[in-house]
């Protein structure tokens, strides 16, 4: 992405906008039509939007993180356990579910931050693994292997989110909530991240305390996982260890990097598209896995930079006159 | 003049009695099958999708359901999914979005789990064969249970074993460390106690390959049996394998679920296996094997699924013929209550009886008569019938 | 005490079975950069490759596991030559591009031969016994190749012109293409060996194991582990990392049971990581 130096900084890019309108129309589904299956596979798009974009804030520090599963645990867990003693209300579950992996995250950054590249992936690897220990070890908080079964539902303004829809607006609210704080933070931090994402040591050398912004993009990413923990939980009304399976994390990397980790716009195409190919290819059985890898080998092969990314160079190829924008 | 006229009235009334009594409008009923058919629990999902395939089959050739005065196909549609929570439930709304209301599966605990809540609030009936702990719960009086689980034929089988191999006095279970792992063996342990073996349990983690390191565990303290339990197949053959290279000369047991074929392939034949008991979802009887040659007969494919898909099939059949008695396939509360009515007696599987009160507190399982297989000096005792105490 | 002693013994035939997977994979990584996902999928393949030789068409089992490794091998080469090479140079792409190939390699496995376990016998059976500690035969034979393998490459990087010019490309690429060192045809090849290596493994421990189309997953993690403890890159370090976490597994499974034996380890690693970043014997810490 270009720099700003010649143009006046504006508020938002046209991908953050782009963003930003993209899933706030989402609401228009449930206000709009009645369809279950719409409700079921849009509810699942934004569950993997929020999650995706948890990745995509490591990404652009060039993190590739694993442990967003083990992040969506302790939000979700945190929502059952309160179920449990029946507090449900939508605000107060929503700041719990950000907070409780955010503060978890402080520690923990400070511990694998230190490590790049693959070593943190592993890492990040390792603790997903550990979680889902962590879960299996402690089943009078967290039922252990069975999980947390009939979560009440959330609250909101004294109002039970129940119904297919109401659950459908709710996880809209979160993947709007969770754009807008992506958005911000990488706006805000633009320069400050595309330095550490460039050349991460020499931006130390100019002078940037590198260390606090990647502690911040760890904590905001943890933030939005919980989150995506907490939609998940309130889809299933159960809170269930086989939901935070390190596997999920790959999912959230997939839909990042075919969608296009360029821009912000990316997590949220690439969630909208796979996990719609996946709900299609659900109902062919054991080709489905298959199909899947077909579809991210071509993607990749003929795709660069992801879905948005080849989208952009075609829109720059074919508009040679305009000015490369932010 | 006459003869034609009769032959002429012989001939029209031959063909009107040939034809339909009333053109049918064409109608379809779909069901679902549902459970996970890719990764580790593959088989058994596409047996249960295999299992409702036949169930569908067999009416079709029938006409197709009665509905009025309507006769309709049953079509069959699958959803994997993948032996978990989220998979299950993303299958409810999927089949709920198609207007299905009816369906047949899941397979796995984390399914189970995860499917009950969300097809309470679709309106939909489940079958779960999971051998959970709370398979079966008076909350969702919309879910089955396709057969019983530990709960219900531990203790039998525990006192059935006994009787053939009196001098174990000791147990180590061992499963993974997950839902499906310890519901059962908890359970299973539980059983062995209260008829006087001292039971442990010794859990590993998801995704072992070598279990040589836990054997030299549970080994050091000198069980007089070894239950593999819910461990998946391929896993418990390979602790079969490992467990007599390391020298163990004691009995190894299966309190759990099916699949000892697979077991006795990984593991080397009956000889390796030298004594060996395990629980059979049915004693297989020559009409059971027929179930077989009929899907060949009506599908023209192979089934999928052996035991598992004989023992998922009286739960299909019942359904359709519940779809039948309740005159809609679009209620669930009719046809579960249609359902609850039918009798629990089934062409191949023989007959069985409605459980589950004592054990979930509500009774929505069916119970056919379950088998014990032993394996005595390396050679095939056979699979008996036991009868259930309760 | 005996007990201290079978453990370390089965913890030397763990460590023999994860190095060999760990060489193919640091091999990759060091010389490509490229994070092989679809490891486990080419061990699955080699295992398969071999039931079909030996069990199928009835041919003697060394047989087989040759074939097992020509398979693994030339899917590897085709793989790398068509599909990675062009994108050799973005970390993640290449990630992904394995990671699809490990998607389609399952289910291909999985509908050619139904996702039941094979009966597939490792041909010589048996365990040696000295007093109540007992060796399995097998594995004997398993570390016997695995001394063989670790032997092997070495003497191709160390000793041949290939291994120099796969060292070269390791260490800085645009120097040894400057120097004349073909990338196109060395790349593949460095690809196709480590492939070949896992195709081997599963040729030779699925039928001590268990072999479906599920065995190939804990085989990513369980590479991954080694070869981050050992280093990236460092054919030594993954060795030693391998023997090191076979070592350890054995040992907290055996006193502290299945699932904490798992947790320790997972900790272990975590926090040698933290305090030593770049592995045991690993150099420079590359990027993804």
């Amino acid at each position: 992405m270009a720099s700003s130096l010649i143009q006046r900084p504006r508020l938002l890019g046209g991908d953050e906008a782009g963003a930003l309108i993209l899933v706030a129309a989402c609401f228009a589904v449930p206000i709009l039509t009645r369809n279950i299956l719409a409700y079921s596979v849009l509810n699942q798009a934004l569950i993997g939007v929020i999650g995706a974009q948890s990745v995509w804030i490591m990404l652009r520090m060039n993190l590739l993180s694993f442990a967003t599963p083990a992040f969506m645990a302790l939000g979700g867990y945190t929502v059952a356990i309160a179920g449990e003693y029946n507090i449900t209300d939508g605000f107060l579950m929503t700041a719990a579910a950000f907070l409780v992996p955010a503060l978890v995250a402080v520690p923990l950054g400070a511990l694998v931050l230190r490590l790049r590249g693959t070593y943190f992936v592993l890492v990040t690897f390792v603790l997903s693994q550990i979680m889902q220990l962590l879960l299996f070890e402690t089943p009078r908080l967290t039922g252990g292997s069975n999980g947390i079964a009939g979560i009440p539902a959330a609250t909101l303004f004294g109002v039970d989110m129940m119904s297919q829809r109401q659950v459908l607006f709710y996880t809209c609210g979160l993947a709007l909530l969770a754009t807008i704080v992506a958005v911000a933070l990488t706006r805000y931090f633009r320069q400050h991240f595309a330095s550490i994402e460039e050349n991460e040591i020499l931006a130390e050398s100019l002078g940037l305390v590198v260390w606090r912004y990647k502690a911040m993009g760890f904590v905001v990413a943890a933030g939005l996982a919980g989150l995506a923990g907490y939609a998940l939980v309130t889809m299933l009304l159960t809170a269930h260890p086989s939901s935070f399976d390190s596997v999920v994390a790959v999912d959230f990397i997939a839909y990042t990097i075919i969608g296009g980790r360029g821009s912000v716009l990316g997590p949220i195409i690439g969630s909208l598209l796979l996990v719609y190919a996946t709900q299609m290819f659900g109902t062919q059985g054991q080709y489905a896995q298959g199909l899947y890898g077909a579809l991210i080998l071509v993607v990749i092969t003929v795709a660069r930079g992801g879905i948005v990314g080849s989208a952009a160079a075609l829109l720059r190829r074919l508009r040679p006159g305009r000015r490369a924008t932010a | 003049m006459k003869y034609t006229l009769a032959l002429l009235s012989a001939a029209t009334i031959a063909i009107a009695g040939l034809q339909p009594v009333a053109a049918a409008d064409p109608c379809e009923i779909k069901v679902g099958a549902i459970g996970p058919m890719s990764g580790g629990g593959a088989q058994w999902g596409l047996a249960m999708q295999s299992a409702t395939e036949l169930a569908a089959a067999e009416v079709n050739a029938k006409g197709g359901l009665k509905l009025g005065d309507k006769m309709c196909k049953v079509t069959v549609v699958s959803y994997d999914s993948k032996y978990t929570a989220d998979g299950a439930a993303a299958g409810a709304n999927a089949f709920a979005s198609q207007g299905i209301k009816i369906m047949i599966g899941p397979v796995g605990s984390p399914e189970a789990t995860g499917i009950k809540p969300v097809a309470a609030r679709n309106g939909q009936i489940t079958w779960n064969a999971a051998y959970a702990k709370n398979s079966l719960d008076p909350k969702y009086p919309l879910a089955f249970h396709i057969a019983p689980g530990p709960a219900t034929w531990a203790d039998p089988m525990a006192k059935y074993v006994l009787k053939h191999f009196p001098n174990i006095k000791s147990v180590v279970l061992i499963a993974p460390n997950d839902q499906a792992g310890t519901d059962v063996a908890s359970v299973d342990s539980q059983a062995y106690q209260n008829n006087g073996v001292k039971a442990s349990e010794e859990y590993y983690q998801r995704g072992t390959t070598n279990f040589a390191p836990i054997i030299t565990r549970i080994l050091a303290s000198n069980p007089d049996a070894v239950d593999t339990a819910s461990s998946p197949p391929g896993d418990a053959g390979v602790i079969v394998k490992q467990l007599r290279l390391a020298g163990f000369k004691g009995v190894i047991g299966r309190m759990g679920g099916p699949g000892t074929e697979e077991i006795l392939r990984v593991a080397g034949g009956t000889d390796v296996l030298q004594n060996f008991y395990w629980f059979e979802t049915m004693a297989v009887t020559d009409q059971m094997r027929a179930i077989d040659d009929q899907f060949r007969k009506l599908l023209g494919k192979d089934p999928i699924g052996g035991t598992s898909m004989w023992g998922d099939l009286p739960a299909a059949r019942m359904t359709l013929k519940a779809i039948e008695v309740a005159g809609t396939a679009d209620d669930a509360e009719k046809v579960a209550a249609a359902l609850r009515t039918l009798p629990v007696d089934d062409p191949n599987m023989g007959k069985g009886v409605w459980a589950g009160q004592k054990q979930y507190g509500i009774n929505q399982e069916l119970y056919f008569p379950f088998a014990v297989g032993i394996i005595k000096d390396g050679k095939q005792v056979g699979i008996t019938r036991v009868d259930p105490n309760s | 005490m005996e007990q201290f002693i079978q453990a370390a013994v089965i913890g030397v035939s763990l460590g023999a079975q994860y190095a060999l997977l760990a060489l193919g994979f640091t091999l990759i990584f060091g010389i490509l950069g490229v994070v092989n996902f679809a490891h486990g999928g080419f061990y699955m393949l080699g295992g398969y490759v071999a039931y079909s030789c030996v069990v199928q068409l009835g041919l003697p089992y060394p047989v087989g596991v040759v074939a097992a490794v020509a398979a693994a091998a030339a899917l590897g080469w085709l793989f790398e030559l068509f599909l990675l090479d062009r994108l050799i140079d973005d970390h993640l792409a290449t990630l992904m591009l394995t990671l699809g190939l490990y998607l389609l390699l399952s289910s291909g496995l999985l509908s050619i031969y139904g996702p039941l376990s094979m009966e597939f016998t490792f041909p010589v059976t048996g365990s040696l016994r000295f007093g109540p500690i007992y060796v399995p035969r097998e594995n004997l034979i398993v570390l016997a190749v695995c001394v063989l393998a670790i032997g092997a490459l070495w003497l191709i990087l160390f000793r041949t012109d290939l291994g120099r010019a796969l060292r070269a490309l390791a260490d800085d690429r645009r120097v040894a293409t400057a120097q004349g060192m073909r990338p196109k045809i060395l790349f593949p090849a460095a690809f196709a060996l480590a492939t070949g290596l896992a195709g081997l493994t599963g040729a030779l421990v699925t039928p001590i194991l268990a072999l479906s189309p599920s065995v190939g997953d804990p085989v990513l993690a369980t590479s991954f582990l080694t070869v981050i403890l050992g280093g990236l890159g460092s054919l030594g370090g993954a060795a030693l990392a391998a023997f090191i976490v076979g070592l350890v597994e054995a040992f907290t499974s055996v006193y502290f049971g299945g699932s904490i034996g798992a947790l320790v380890l997972f900790v272990l690693v975590l926090l040698l990581l933290v305090f030593r970043p770049t592995g045991l014997l690993g150099r420079q810490a590359r990027g993804a």
